[in-house]
């Protein structure tokens, strides 16, 4: 049930941001350089109907349907490397005009371009737990 | 079928899938965590695919329903217009490095912190979504310029 509901959700976040054109460079680009407004209000919609869905869900004392637990979160603080990695990150965005959910999008769609970037995408990924991982040993 | 979904329909859509997934699993929706559940599986041994493994599954999966009726991308952007292939694929994977140790190290990309995050007034997710919007505009406009 879990796996189904996770893939389910999975299944439209993908097909939703394929057809508003994030999985299309021109359409990223186009917005970070404020040629075409979609962009900024396609994020804002969606942040403003997520915020609004998740205090429903705290004012009704929600519990998953699911698993039965109350619906809860914890929010936290900034540190330095919150603002490191958004740069970083930044600079991915805007160089390839792809974020890692578009990216697994494209490789549904069949973009061949995208096999490069999942390449480093899970490259990075890896060199951030190898090196967490030493970190902590 | 094949025009981009309005803003006014599409944004919503995504922002009720972060309410959906904390709604039937009390869990957040990020695209990076996603991502690296698949690497830990390998990485570090992770035994089993969890919420996000499953979500990652589901994202390809979108993108294949949208191939069979959507428009297929002529090239790649400013990069297949600027540069030959190879450097297009080099420039892409050192991009991908970029994305995946960036956006782990910030603790989501624009669906954890960008949307999940804001969206529960994380003020690391505020600070994050700030810095990578405001860089990724700054690095266009640089590209832009240098073009």
């Amino acid at each position: 049930m879990r796996a189904a509901a996770a893939f389910a959700v999975g299944l439209v976040f993908g097909l939703v941001l394929s057809w508003s054109g994030m999985t299309s460079p021109d359409v990223l680009r186009d917005g970070l350089l404020f040629r075409d407004p979609y962009l900024m209000l396609f994020f804002a919609s969606a942040l403003a109907t997520a915020f609004v869905g998740l205090r429903v869900l705290k004012l009704v004392q929600a519990r998953a349907l699911l698993t039965g637990e109350p619906v809860a979160w914890t929010t936290v603080r900034p540190a330095r490397h919150h603002v490191v990695g958004s740069v970083l990150f930044g600079v991915g965005w805007a160089v390839a005009d792809v974020c890692p959910g578009p990216i697994a999008a494209q490789l549904g769609q069949g973009v061949a371009w995208s096999l490069a970037t999942t390449g480093g995408l899970v490259l990075g990924v890896w060199l951030f737990l190898q090196r967490a991982e030493s970190a902590e040993g | 079928m094949h025009q981009q979904l309005a803003w006014y329909v599409g944004g919503p859509l995504l922002g009720l899938c972060v309410v959906a997934l904390r709604w039937l699993l009390n869990e957040r929706l990020g695209a990076t965590a996603a991502w690296s559940e698949a690497v830990e599986l390998v990485a570090v041994g992770r035994r089993r695919l969890g919420t996000g493994g499953w979500l990652l599954l589901g994202l390809i999966a979108g993108g294949v329903v949208f191939g069979a009726f959507g428009p297929g991308l002529d090239g790649y952007g400013w990069l297949t217009d600027t540069f030959s292939a190879p450097v297009v694929v080099l420039v892409l994977v050192l991009s991908g490095v970029l994305i995946g140790y960036g956006a782990k190290l910030a603790g989501g990309c624009t669906s954890g912190n960008g949307l999940s995050g804001n969206a529960v007034l994380s003020p690391a997710s505020l600070v994050a979504t700030a810095t990578f919007f405001g860089t990724a505009i700054a690095v266009s406009f640089l590209i832009e310029a240098l073009l």
